[in-house]
């Protein structure tokens, strides 16, 4: 495990070496091969009273020493791998020594840390990143705030952007957070709501039919035989605003011309599938009498009586609807008593006003309170649940009274209570304790292993699977201190929730660093091929088919090699997939940008090694780089990166020949050569010529400026490939170096921190529970979740934790 | 606006603990400028100011350097397109940032060549954890003068920061896309949208919008000041760290509001705002150098630094006729397709300088113009892209620094002369004295 060697992050505690001198009788024995070499080349002038660089190597000679220096040896490593030692004048080992050296050191530390006392180490407390953090506001506010443009981008350490060391606060960054802040506490609350909107629809327009008449007033007369005439009118429910959820105002302006002096009376109704039930028979055939088809389903509102007489002085009658959603919304004449005659109404406009609640969703969220309570201890219920919500936490009675406190400080200043609480959102907002995900610890020195605090680990869930802030359940479950006892089934409930998305975008992306996809720029005449649409499908593809494998709890092998993958039109073409038959579930057709399932007929395509994000993010824009693809395989699947190249050596020779593919190779075999350049290499560049079947965009070809392309080679340890297809082969046989790397990443990721040596037993523990549940995504989740790093912690006792 | 000691000293004062550094004991009486020229057209009454712009991958240097020295240089191709401004510029041959060199930490001369180009230090190899570097000069001035001006200091930049993974052999991403270091451990991003940077420098709103949006953000910053100091107790020490860096963020932003209720109001240029980032390459820069010349002439603020692009992108330029990526062309191997790319690449560089620097000397001001009363530094902490050396570094230094420089030369430095000493020169040309910056071994003489 190259990759965790000389990470040591977490601070001087003392900690123990677990392995007594027995336990050592399995594992790697220094005291035979590593003892001499040290003896051999080093010791003479490393030893006594004055050892050369005041560096003493003596007495190295077991293992558990090897273990016990460790910061020494990886000094010794480094130096041997530069080259720098032994100094040029002095014997020098040869290469396959140096190698065998190193490997058996490695070895060493390899054995020990796997074997090591568990060590949860401590994570640097968060700032939310501009994922998280609009998420976080979004399910706190329920508003979307894109601070992409605002916001400088996240700083990223170890392959991620949500890393605590790493995230840094900026003045510019605060004043971005206050400007944010004011943006968005005036978009969930408003002080002054606007007025509703009112909409009328004049008589010319009501239905039945429509009016010859010029007279802005429209007759009704249900003396008429006419149905044109006699009405009942309605309008149209959608042009209305009916709507199930919220209320309104419905009203007719009108007046009414009789002979009779009786009162005339008029209903307003609704009708139409939003009724759920209707007014009874026997009401309807009392006000408009006997059997009234064209009221069947009605439902009355309200009767008036109509007391104007003339177009000058027109009366307006008006009911409220809470929550319907009518068809349509209407006026009808109540039938006069039996032998009277029919009035003739006339009725200038129905109109609606509404919805009579103007402010936003989030407003009444936010503000609502338990009615029947004194005001103040609404405003403290109200901001409470503000306070729980916002810094993740039960908070204290003094946080919540300096609140309280501050809030009526705004009032007394001149504020309207709704422009109080906007500021009050608006320090949550600015608050440390909402921009940091802040772990308060009592014994923040105390080096003993301890679990968390159940809402920090609600928190770290929630961060870690939806980039968001915990939901009520999981700050209720932490509440009751339930949450630990509950970890498989909420990990179950989050993981099915759409939220879960975020991970796929966060972690998979950031993992196989296919963001950078978005800034790529392949030379379009080389490959004309390449542009927007197609960008953006090789970037979904990736996520669709990684989001797979998280939904139906796929094995994560499959991401190394599978039978399946997500295409839309510009893809499938780009692939070469456009017309392939047979075992598809039914034929494949492509309708522009829409993505589909489909079921790869070769192994020329399926899982991540042969998607074309891959492959575009690790070439250079005019060619393939096979290095760029065998360090990126080397490093984002197999966890073991080469080391860097060592200062002051040009990348590659080059004599004023077209670079072809045929060349390239020549000239990488060359390089190999070169005993400096071949030890890394050798590991490197077989894996990117078993991909030189696809081009700098992952389009598949088999000839590359008119040669044909050859895919073939050997690994350093002898294992021959012939393509694409055997490396998938070699990589999913070696599966236990890819489940490692992907759990260190994805241990990363959760936990905010890089991972050290301390970290292995973990990583051990994951990826045997791996082996045993099948290779399962949702096993590699929840073990992560129960791991150390995870759910436990530990104090620092040193003041300055940056040097170890 | 007049330099006063006076307020510059109670100003540091009041910026408590941040500020704590110890060559501000050294800051003595303003400036007798032993080689200041008696007809100096420099008055006290116009500022000085300084900005740095940094170019990445390294130069064709036999392209670069001029075979003559002195007055009445020779342009060679690189420099070709600042003939204009040519009696304004020194071009600057021999100096060398030493801390970008390996010193045991093997590869990774891009990300140090950045790192190390303003703050003479050697940046600590992580890919996260503990990020260390020195601090740079342009904020050693911006805290040494922030009183007299709204902002400090302007970070721009026309690259995004990296998005993915360490970016060069070990080296967390900051490194090589980061200029302006504001301590050792606090690097400062910069700003790529020219919108944003406007909107920092000359605020949205009319001025009594301002005013009132900044009187309620201080009861805001107030309330969660006073709100968070006990979490302190509570916390380990990498936590209250980062709890620190949030308290001085605040601490400026009260400081930055105390100045501009103090210094008289700016008026907004006539220009219209940015409305976000250009998608062409060269608009942005160009934008990017407008807000420069905007935020002097307003006086906003006296220190920029300008990141063209990010040390190690590898940026196609293809509206150039350059369709391979810059770092891959800057491992050119001697060949000559490649080298001609990358000169093509340098050129392209040298234009945008040029625009800045006749931008900046089309703006009269008192005796002169905005460029005379300016230092502007250019250049990049690697020298040829294909060896990574960092000796021998492509700089130059245009205007005149309010009569403090004396341009239109090319100057040769000791092989080995630190980068640094150079900062230290143009520091004290803003009246700032300091006894040492990174690895600096005093001032360059020669320069005025």
């Amino acid at each position: 495990m190259n990759r965790l060697d000389g990470w040591g992050m977490m601070g001087t505690l003392a900690f123990g070496f677990a392995l007594g001198q027995s336990a050592w009788a399995a594992g790697p024995d220094f005291s035979r091969g590593g003892a001499a070499f040290l003896k051999k080349h080093c010791v003479e002038c490393h030893s006594g009273e004055n050892p050369k660089a005041e560096l003493s190597l003596e007495g190295f000679t077991d293992s558990a020493s090897v273990v016990k220096g460790r910061k020494t040896f990886e000094k010794v490593l480094r130096m041997l791998a530069l080259g720098e030692m032994p100094p040029k004048k002095k014997p020098r080992p040869t290469v396959g020594e140096v190698g065998a050296f190193t490997e058996q050191v490695k070895a060493v530390w390899d054995f020990a840390d796997r074997h090591a006392k568990p060590d949860p180490g401590r994570v640097t407390m968060r700032r939310l990143n501009r994922v998280e953090y609009r998420n976080t506001v979004r399910d706190l506010l329920g508003v979307d705030f894109d601070p992409t443009e605002s916001f400088p981008s996240d700083d990223i350490g170890h392959g991620f952007d949500n890393i605590g060391e790493v995230l840094t606060l900026s003045p510019v960054l605060m004043e971005r957070y206050l400007d944010a802040a004011e943006t968005i506490s005036k978009r969930v609350i408003v002080v002054t709501p606007p007025k509703p909107a009112v909409r009328y629809l004049a008589g010319i327009y009501l239905q039945p039919g429509g009016s010859t008449t010029k007279d802005p007033f429209r007759r009704m007369d249900q003396a008429s035989e006419d149905a044109k005439v006699a009405g009942p009118f309605t309008g149209p429910g959608g042009y209305f605003k009916l709507t199930d959820d919220a209320e309104l105002f419905f009203r007719a302006t009108l007046y009414a011309e009789t002979t009779s002096q009786e009162p005339v009376r008029v209903a307003l109704y609704l009708q139409g599938g939003g009724v759920s039930k209707g007014s009874s028979a026997a009401e309807l055939a009392k006000v408009f009498g006997g059997d009234s088809p064209r009221m069947k389903g009605a439902k009355i509102l309200k009767t008036f009586e109509i007391s104007a007489r003339e177009a000058k002085a027109p009366q307006i009658i008006e009911v409220k609807i809470s929550r319907v959603a009518a068809a349509n919304a209407g006026i009808a004449l109540v039938k006069p008593p039996s032998g009277k005659p029919h009035a003739v109404l006339r009725i200038r406009h129905l109109s609606t006003e509404g919805p009579l609640e103007t402010r936003p969703q989030s407003h009444r969220m936010l503000l609502g309170a338990q009615t029947g309570t004194p005001p103040a201890a609404q405003q403290r219920e109200i901001i409470t649940r503000l306070l729980r919500r916002g810094y993740r936490r039960t908070p204290t009675p003094a946080e919540i009274d300096r609140v309280v406190a501050f809030a009526a400080a705004q009032m007394q200043a001149g504020l309207k209570w709704e422009a109080a609480m906007q500021k009050v959102v608006q320090v949550v907002l600015c608050s440390p304790k909402f921009l940091f995900r802040v772990e308060l610890d009592d014994r923040p020195t105390a080096p003993e292993p301890r679990a968390i605090d159940p809402f920090h680990l609600a928190s770290r869930l929630s961060y870690f699977l939806w980039s968001s802030m915990p939901d009520d359940t999981l700050l209720d479950l932490a509440a009751q201190g339930q949450l630990t006892a509950r970890l498989d089934a909420q990990v179950d409930r989050m993981l099915a929730d759409a939220r879960a998305g975020e991970l796929i975008r966060n972690f998979m992306q950031q993992w196989l660093q296919i963001q950078r996809l978005r800034t790529v720029a392949p030379d379009t005449k080389r490959f004309p091929a390449f542009n927007e649409p197609l960008r953006q499908a090789m970037l979904r593809e990736t996520e669709l088919f990684c989001e797979t494998i998280m939904k139906e709890d796929r094995s994560l092998l499959e991401l190394i090699d599978a039978d399946f993958t997500f295409l839309n039109a510009p893809l499938a073409k780009h692939y070469g997939i456009s017309k392939t038959g047979g075992e598809q579930p039914r034929p494949l057709k492509f309708k522009g940008a829409e993505f589909q399932r489909v079921l790869l007929t070769d192994r020329k395509r399926g899982g991540l090694l042969t998607q074309a994000s891959v492959l575009t993010v690790t070439s250079n824009p005019t060619r393939t780089s096979p290095v760029k693809r065998g360090r990126w395989v080397l490093e984002q699947i197999l966890g073991s990166p080469p080391p860097p190249p060592p200062p002051d050596v040009p990348e590659l020779e080059e004599n004023g020949e077209t670079v072809t593919a045929d060349t390239l190779r020549r000239r990488m075999e060359i390089h190999r050569k070169n005993p400096s350049c071949a030890n890394c290499h050798a590991k490197m560049d077989p894996i990117g010529f078993a991909l030189e079947n696809y081009d700098a965009i992952g389009g598949y070809r088999t000839q590359d400026a008119g040669q044909d392309i050859d895919a073939s080679g050997e690994f350093a340890d002898g294992t021959k490939f012939a393509g694409p297809e055997d490396l998938k082969t070699i990589i999913s046989q070696r599966k236990g170096l890819f489940v490692r790397c992907l759990s260190e990443k994805m241990l990363t990721f959760a936990i905010g921190r890089g991972l050290s040596y301390r970290d292995r037993p973990a990583v051990e523990g994951i990826a045997k529970a791996l082996e045993a549940g099948d290779y399962k995504f949702s096993v590699l989740v929840k073990q992560i979740v129960k791991s150390e790093p995870f759910g436990r912690r530990r104090g620092i006792q040193t003041k300055n934790t940056n040097e170890d | 606006m007049a330099n006063t000691t006076i307020s510059r000293r109670k100003m540091l004062k009041g910026l408590g603990v941040t500020m704590s550094l110890p060559w501000l004991e050294a800051m003595g009486p303003l400036n007798a400028w032993a080689d200041q020229p008696t007809d100096s057209p420099a008055t006290k009454a116009v500022p000085n100011r300084m900005a740095f712009l940094y170019v990445p991958n390294g130069k064709n240097m036999v392209d670069w350097t001029p075979q003559k020295e002195g007055v009445g240089y020779d342009l060679p191709a690189i420099l070709k397109p600042l003939s204009k401004v040519q009696s304004k510029l020194q071009v600057l041959t021999g100096l060398t940032a030493d801390k970008a060199r390996a010193h045991g930490s093997g590869g990774g001369d891009h990300a140090r060549a950045l790192a190390a180009f303003l703050t003479g230090a050697h940046p600590k190899k992580t890919d996260g954890t503990d990020i260390r570097n020195g601090i740079s000069v342009d904020q050693v001035a911006a805290q040494a003068m922030g009183g007299q001006v709204r902002l400090p200091s302007l970070e721009l930049g026309a690259e995004a920061g990296a998005m993915a993974g360490n970016c060069d052999s070990g080296y967390s991403c900051v490194y090589s896309s980061t200029m302006s270091w504001r301590s050792a451990t606090q690097p400062l991003p910069k700003e790529v949208n020219p919108k944003l940077a406007f909107e920092r420098l000359f605020g949205s709103g009319n001025r009594g919008d301002r005013a009132r949006r900044d009187a309620a953000r201080r009861s805001i910053l107030d309330f969660v000041r006073e709100d968070s100091k006990d979490l302190n107790r509570r916390l380990s020490a990498n936590d209250v760290r980062k709890l620190d860096e949030y308290f001085t963020a605040i601490r400026d932003i009260e400081l930055r509001i105390e100045r501009a209720a103090k210094l008289p109001p700016i008026e907004a240029p006539d220009y219209p705002a940015p409305k976000g980032v250009p998608g062409n390459y060269e608009e942005h820069i160009r934008l990017m150098c407008d807000l420069i010349v905007l935020a002097f002439q307003a006086d906003v603020t006296r220190v920029s630094t300008f990141v063209l692009a990010n040390e190690g992108s590898n940026k196609p330029y293809p509206f150039i006729k350059v369709s391979e990526g810059h770092h891959d062309l800057s491992h050119h191997g001697g060949k000559a397709e490649k080298k001609e790319k990358i000169r093509s690449i340098n050129i392209f560089h040298s234009r945008q300088l040029a625009y800045l620097l006749e931008k900046l000397d089309s703006v009269r001001e008192a005796e002169g113009t905005l460029l005379d009363h300016s230092m502007i530094a250019y250049g990049s902490a690697n020298s040829d892209g294909n060896a990574h050396n960092h000796d021998n570094l492509p700089i130059l230094l245009a205007g005149g620094g309010c009569g403090t420089l004396k341009p239109g030369r090319h100057v040769r430095y000791a092989d080995e002369t630190p980068l640094a000493n150079l900062w230290i020169s143009m520091l004290n040309r803003m009246d700032i004295k300091i006894a040492q910056l990174g690895d600096s071994t005093g001032g360059l003489k020669h320069l005025g």
